[in-house]
Order: structure tokens, then sequence, then C-alpha cells
């Protein structure tokens, strides 16, 4: 499976996201609030929980000083049903709390209405 | 967890609603929450810490009902896909009748009517699950009687007491561990909500879940230095999602205090880590992504393989997954936790070709 459409564009409203296939791999497809379209693979990488029941919601940042919070990235966090953790869609799928640590991630482009999946 | 070993879940929550509930209560108790609105007060006043509150969120049913409430449900997403042995039920949600404060009267009869409506509803549906005798301890003598009244039952095999603001070792509380013995369950502790700050909250939710070990380890140097283990020699004590980490450091930390102040404790006729190893057992979860080096060398540090086994906590937000949650460990090692020291444990889980 080299490429693939998975989801129209229509099917995903910005800031939020759904499951799909890419071949048999289960995939989740994210639309931040800028319009843009990500592809992951749709399973955590701590316990294999299924990433589309979480939910994209936004994030406080390290960058705050004890005391202090500061809500932003808002509709391009994808958060764990599980465990809660915390993933930035648009820094590769990097875990907040150790970005050494990624979802496995596929390209995505656009083709008019298509979403479409490709290694 | 290779499919070739069974798997004893040690922490599963079957969830019961009010109006379930009505039919199994007596009056005037259904009256309080039929007709005069009674619900529990229990609040933890943090933010939640996942989508579904304190559950998984793919576990919520889907008509809508919250997670752990259906049979059928749980058998499809958990017992059915695991391919689990057997499991354990430790209920204990609301209305649990150890969070109830001074109405030991509503308590006790919301202990009764939960064991009924389990059995009904959940040991008698499923072969592979087996249950936990709910009490409200806080009122010793009614929950000797409920002991009494459910405990000879086939399936039940602990009585589950809460940690929360009581230790259970006081020999107030001893008449509970004696009623237990006689009907072969063992003591089963999980957490409510324990004041684990000085007896208060502490500002955030991680701080919380970061110290509840800290009640676990109150708890058992309790039972063990207030000699319960002596007195009932045949009573073990399950250690419910609390995790496993500490274990060394309690055994290290007891043995040498009790070389030292002995005299204060004189009916201990073995050392604390010998009791600990023959009497108590520790559920895995929730694990903390050891590594198989760090994993090996804490069984090593606890002197035996035996006092660990493997739980889900199924449907709660800290799930941790047979498959993923431990290092890769050797077979041997794998089937003591994920099964034999469980069903070692409890004497009234049957041999796998019996059932």
């Amino acid at each position: 499976m080299k490429e693939q459409v998975v989801c129209k564009t229509t099917d995903i409203q910005p800031g939020e996201m759904m499951e799909s296939f890419f071949g048999k791999q289960n995939v989740l497809i994210c639309r931040t609030p800028d319009g843009k379209f990500y592809a992951f693979m749709n399973q955590c990488n701590h316990q294999g929980a299924p990433l589309h029941k979480g939910m994209i919601c936004g994030a406080t940042t390290e960058q705050s000083e004890p005391g202090e919070y500061h809500y932003c990235h808002k509709g391009e966090i994808l958060r764990c049903p599980w465990h809660g953790r915390e993933f930035d869609i648009k820094n590769e799928g990097r875990m907040l709390a150790n970005p050494d640590k990624k979802l496995p991630s596929f390209n995505v482009r656009v083709e008019d209405e298509d979403v479409i999946v490709y290694k | 967890m290779p499919k070739q070993i069974p798997l004893v879940d040690t922490d599963i929550h079957e969830r019961v609603q009010y109006e379930e509930l009505l039919e199994y209560l007596d009056e005037p108790f259904k009256h309080y929450i039929q007709n005069c609105h009674w619900i529990q007060e229990k609040h933890m006043p943090y933010t939640q810490p996942s989508v579904a509150g304190v559950d998984r969120a793919d576990a919520v049913v889907p008509d809508g009902r919250p997670a752990g409430s259906d049979l059928a449900f749980m058998q499809e997403q958990l017992l059915d896909d695991i391919g689990h042995e057997f499991g354990i039920l430790t209920g204990a949600l609301d209305p649990s009748p150890s969070s109830m404060h001074g109405w030991y009267e509503m308590a006790a009869a919301l202990a009764s009517a939960y064991n009924d409506w389990q059995i009904d509803k959940w040991l008698d549906k499923d072969e592979r699950l087996y249950g936990s005798v709910h009490v409200a301890a806080q009122d010793r003598d009614e929950a000797v009687k409920e002991i009494e009244r459910v405990g000879n039952h086939p399936k039940m095999v602990q009585v589950l007491l809460p940690i929360d603001d009581i230790m259970w070792g006081d020999p107030y509380y001893h008449p509970i561990f004696e009623a237990a013995e006689k009907h072969n369950l063992m003591i089963g502790m999980h957490h409510n909500e324990p004041p684990v700050y000085y007896g208060k909250w502490p500002r955030y939710f991680i701080e919380w879940h970061t110290l509840i070990p800290t009640a676990h380890m109150k708890q058992v140097t309790n039972m063990i230095f207030n000699g319960v283990f002596e007195k009932f020699p045949n009573l073990g004590l399950m250690m419910i999602e609390g995790g496993f980490t500490f274990i060394p450091h309690m055994m290290w930390k007891m043995d040498q205090q009790f070389r030292d102040l002995r005299h204060e404790v004189p009916w201990l006729k073995r050392k604390p880590s010998d009791i600990m190893k023959k009497h108590v057992r520790f559920c895995t979860q929730p694990s903390e992504e050891l590594n198989k080096k760090d994993f090996m060398s804490l069984i090593e540090q606890m002197g035996t393989e035996e006092m660990i086994c493997f739980a889900t906590d199924y449907p709660h937000w800290d799930y941790d997954s047979p498959h993923r949650a431990l290092p890769n460990l050797d077979q041997e090692l794998k089937k003591k936790i994920y099964f034999e020291n469980a069903k070692n444990f409890y004497p009234k889980i049957p041999d796998t070709k019996e059932r």
C-alpha cells in the first residue's frame, strides 16, 4: 500500500479527529485549527490505547513558572483515552512530557476533497 | 503476555448504578434513594485524569452507561479479548458502603444489597469472575454479620476493606479477620480516597496519585505490627492498586525497626519481611514502566518471586494492559505473576481443569 484516500476533507472539522485505515493499518487522522491534516498510528505508544477515543485539546506549557498557567496550542494536542498522555500533533506527534518519544506518523496530502495518506 | 499463560486478573471494577441496587435494598433505605434523593457525597477536588473522568474513555458502555456497568461489554472488551482465566471483582465504587462517614445503618444496608447484586448479576453469570464481600467495616459487628451471611458463597474470595482513614490492624477490628478466616476468605484492601497528605488532600491530583502507595504502606505496617497474621495464621492480605516497587523498602525498614524495637510488639514471632512474604501480596498495577533489568533487580531485592500478582484495574484510566505493562520476563516468572501467585493466594479459586 503506497497511498490511499483515508477520508474526505469535509469528514473532519478543524480541531477534530477520526480513525481510518491505511491498508490494514488503523490510523488516526487529525485536523488542526489551521485546517491542516496529520496522520498517526491509532495506538498509543505507551500501552496501546485506541487514540481516537481520546480528545484533541490544548496544552498547559512547560514555560510556566510555578503557579502560572498558559493554555495554548488549542486544537493541536492529542490526549490519550487511558493514561492521559499528551502528544503534539504539529510537532511530529512528540509526547509533551518526553519529546524523545513520538507517535509513529504517516505522510498526508490533500487533493481536492480527498485526504490521502502515503508512504 | 503470551497466549499460553493463563491470567488471574486481581483487580476488575464492576460498577453498580443506583436504580439497579434498589431491588436488593430493604426499606427504608430503598425509600431514601428512590424518594428522598439520597446520593453519596464523594468528590475529589481535582481535574479528572482522563477524557472519561477516572475511566478509560473506550470502556464507557456504547449505550452511554458508565464504564464497568455492563457484563456483556466487559466480556467483549476485557475477558474475551484478553482471554482471562479468572478475574477478581473489586467494585467499591459509588454508592460505596465504605465511604458513608457516620451513617453506618445505610452503609450496612448498601453492603448487603451490593453483595446480592454482585452475586446475581456477575458471579452467577460468568464462571471466570470471582467476588469480594463488601462490608461497612466501620461498623464492625454489622460487617461480621455480612461476612457470615455471604462469606460462604463459593465465588466470594475475599473481604474488601477500604484504605481511607481507618487503620484496620487495630484489635477492635479483629473479629472481621476472624470471620474472614472462618470462611476461607482473604482480605483485599483497595484505596478509596485516602488522605495521603497529613490527613488532607495535596494541592494536585498528580501529588495525590503519586502518594497512594504511602497509604498502602501504612496499612501493611499496621496489620503486621498489630499481630494480625500471628493471630490469624491462615489469613492473607492482597494490596490492590498501590503498585509494588516500594516492597523492598518496606521489608528492610520493618526488619531493621523490629531488630531495634521488638520489645514493643512481643507477639511477633517472625521478622516482618517473613510475615510479608507469607501473608501479603501486591497487585502490580499501576506499574511504572520498568525495564527488565530494573524489574529483576526489584524481584531480587524482594527475595521472592511470589509476592506480586498481575492486575489490570479495568476499566479505570490507569489500566495496565497484560500485553504491554510489564517488561518481557522469563516464562517461569511470567507464569507466577500472571497466574500462579494469585491462584495460590486465593484458596477458593479452583484449578483450571476443575472449573
